[in-house]
């Protein structure tokens, strides 16, 4: 998080986490595709020839709040790649919030198992606190066969800590909502660490309320 | 971290860190060269990055009288002081032409701005008043030409344009800001891999050095006990002979049996020392060679000579035989025949009842070692001449999977074999140390039931002969 009082701006740094080819960069195409184009900066790739993510994906959100806060979302991937995990731990630096990204399909189970010890480990490297860190999780590629069923999801989402969401990225059905959940989740806990609410005289629920409508989101419910 | 880039949320604070000049240089000027409107561009704190531009007719006719140079430097001070945070600004000079000033926006962030002008908007039709009134020498005719030399362009042309080299630059910034954060993050992810393997690398290395001195440790251990060991078992092993040989008198049949009993477990436990401390001299390179010209065929019918006598009561036989053309080689033949005497034991160990031993010895090369991945192939391939000794048996044979392990210190292809069979497990450890000190290789060929051959390589040596 990055705050400048004289400009009354706040920058976020939201990662989106997860196993190889489950859908992260999809998710920011998504949301680039469906955010207030007055909201969004480019989407920037930094991609290999295979379309596989080499460095990361970068996509700039931007909300001036009603309250005179500009508030920036900065959306960064990471390379799924088990070979990157250098790139995974530096774009981890300093995140505030993580959208952990699994995929849907049993057979991934094990990969997603796998992708979330990795992101502990480096946020343990990173010397940030992986208990405390904001996280939201999101079940992708729901409309393939043979994934984890609804009930199953449901039924441990309610056992987790963490919001869950489930998406079909590619038709950018519940990527808006997993966005929407992490901002909410980030900003609770920033709003605990710097009283924002105090020093900007802007209270939290107003401001989310805010930046839900200028980024042109429609209300969203995640599942529990 | 960069202090004008913040490199964990890939900000980018000041325009200059990521556009480069030249580009935005020749692509204002191509703009400039399209529709003839002065650019420059300006980063935040009011450096110029780019100024293109012609010395408008009118301008220069201003600036000959010394109010309309005050009055010109004051406009320009003035659209360079301006700050279009709210939007594109359309600012008038008094000579009629206009500036636009329009900032530069990057991920929602004013980076900077670029100013248009001054050029005469369309719908002006007449010389302003005050460009008249700067000065009482100002002619109108030479104001009208001057001011008629300028480009005209119509206000919404203006917007179109401007919001279209906004639209370019962005572009650029976009493409430079990639290629900041690609290399940037390259750097990065080398530093932090060459971090972890740095890290991985010294854990590595305090193993290894534990490891060493443990090594160290162990041989010291084996060296001493081994030492301790042997000196009351000399003394065990004499007095036991001196008892067998009725020095102290007569010893009735059981009692010589047991004392028989006792040299033999005396000379095997001291065997399984002397193979200790010949293992533990080999390990540490400390075994000399004493080198000397040997006929092959000496050796073998030495070897040979030797085992005969346990092959008779075995029921094998022995056999030995070496071609004349094979050269003498340049061996310590204490410990060549220490070599072949444990290959030779132990085939007739292994080998049934009605089977055979035979040792063999032939001229042959030896492969130079491949220790280049193959490179220069063609110079490395031949190999140096050399002898092979080797020893075949008609026995049980030796599993493919085991060929690798049997020259381990310790290792039996069966653990319940050596209670059958008797052995160390050192002998064949020490026998292929004692040939690598000879520069030559030891080697196995075998299958399940159908004997074992085990071939000694050694290397001809100039001056053998």
């Amino acid at each position: 998080m990055q705050l400048d009082f004289t400009a009354r701006e706040v920058t976020v740094k939201l990662v989106y986490y997860g196993p190889a080819l489950s859908g992260k960069t999809t998710n920011l195409q998504a949301i680039h595709e469906l955010v207030a184009p007055a909201s969004r900066g480019r989407l920037m790739t930094l991609e290999t020839k295979d379309d596989r993510t080499l460095f990361f994906d970068l996509l700039p959100l931007m909300v001036q709040s009603g309250g005179g806060i500009s508030i920036r979302l900065k959306l960064f991937t990471v390379p799924g790649q088990v070979i990157h995990n250098a790139t995974r731990r530096l774009v981890l630096q300093g995140a505030d919030g993580v959208a952990f990204i699994a995929d849907s399909q049993t057979g991934e189970t094990r990969a997603n198992q796998a992708a979330f010890l990795n992101l502990r480990e480096n946020l343990v490297e990173n010397g940030l606190d992986a208990a405390s860190m904001p996280l939201v999780i999101q079940f992708n590629k729901r409309d393939l066969p043979d994934v984890r069923s609804d009930d199953e999801i449901d039924r441990l989402a309610t056992k987790g800590k963490e919001p869950v969401f489930k998406a079909v990225a590619l038709r950018g059905q519940g990527v808006l909502e997993t966005l929407l959940g992490l901002v909410d989740v980030t900003w609770r806990k920033l709003e605990q660490e710097h009283q924002f609410a105090e020093r900007f005289g802007v209270q939290s629920d107003a401001l989310l309320r805010d930046v839900r409508s200028k980024l042109g989101l429609p209300g969203s419910e995640e599942i529990r | 971290m960069n202090p004008a880039m913040s490199s964990e949320l890939a900000d980018v604070a000041r325009l200059e860190d990521i556009v480069d000049r030249q580009a935005l240089g020749e692509v204002c000027l191509s703009f400039f060269e399209l529709f003839a409107l002065p650019i420059r561009v300006f980063s935040t704190d009011g450096t110029l990055l780019t100024d293109v531009h012609d010395e408008q007719a009118v301008c220069r006719y201003v600036n000959t009288f010394s109010s309309g140079r005050t009055a010109c430097s004051g406009l320009v001070a003035d659209v360079r002081r301006l700050d279009p945070s709210e939007g594109p600004i359309d600012h008038p000079c008094f000579t009629g032409a206009s500036y636009r000033i329009v900032p530069i926006l990057y991920q929602g962030r004013r980076l900077g701005r670029f100013v248009v002008g001054p050029y005469v908007p369309a719908e002006r039709r007449e010389v302003p008043r005050s460009l008249l009134v700067i000065d009482p020498g100002v002619d109108p005719e030479t104001a009208r030409d001057a001011l008629g030399q300028m480009p005209r362009v119509r206000l919404e042309t203006v917007e179109r344009i401007t919001a279209h080299l906004g639209k370019v630059l962005d572009l650029i910034l976009f493409s430079g800001h990639r290629a900041f954060l690609t290399t940037e993050m390259h750097v990065a992810s080398v530093r932090e891999n060459y971090r972890a393997l740095t890290e991985k690398a010294a854990r590595l290395q305090d193993a290894y050095d534990q490891l060493r001195e443990l090594d160290r440790l162990k041989s010291n251990f084996l060296a001493t006990v081994s030492h301790e060991l042997r000196t009351p078992l000399t003394s065990i092993i004499g007095y036991s002979d001196m008892l067998a040989a009725g020095v102290v008198g007569s010893l009735n049949e059981e009692q010589a049996a047991f004392v028989e009993t006792i040299r033999g477990r005396g000379d095997h436990l001291l065997a399984l020392i002397t193979g200790l401390l010949d293992m533990n001299k080999l390990e540490q390179g400390k075994v000399s060679l004493a080198r000397q010209p040997m006929q092959a065929r000496d050796l073998l019918e030495d070897v040979a000579r030797t085992i005969l006598p346990s092959a008779i009561k075995k029921g094998v036989t022995v056999s030995a035989v070496c071609p004349d053309d094979v050269p003498p080689l340049l061996v310590d033949p204490v410990r060549i025949k220490q070599v072949l005497f444990n290959l030779v034991e132990n085939a007739l160990k292994f080998t049934p009842k009605g089977g055979s031993v035979r040792l063999a010895a032939r001229r042959t090369e030896l492969d130079a070692p491949d220790d280049g991945g193959g490179m220069g192939l063609v110079l490395m391939a031949p190999g140096r001449p050399a002898v092979e000794l080797s020893v075949q048996d008609s026995g049980v044979g030796i599993p493919p999977h085991e060929h690798a392990k049997i020259f381990s210190a310790f290792y039996q292809v069966d653990g319940s074999a050596t209670r059958e069979h008797g052995g160390t497990g050192l002998g064949l450890a020490i026998a292929h140390r004692l040939v690598e000190a000879h520069g030559g290789t030891l080697t196995v060929e075998s299958a399940p039931g159908e004997g074992a051959t085990f071939r000694v390589v050694l290397p001809e040596q100039d001056g053998a002969a």
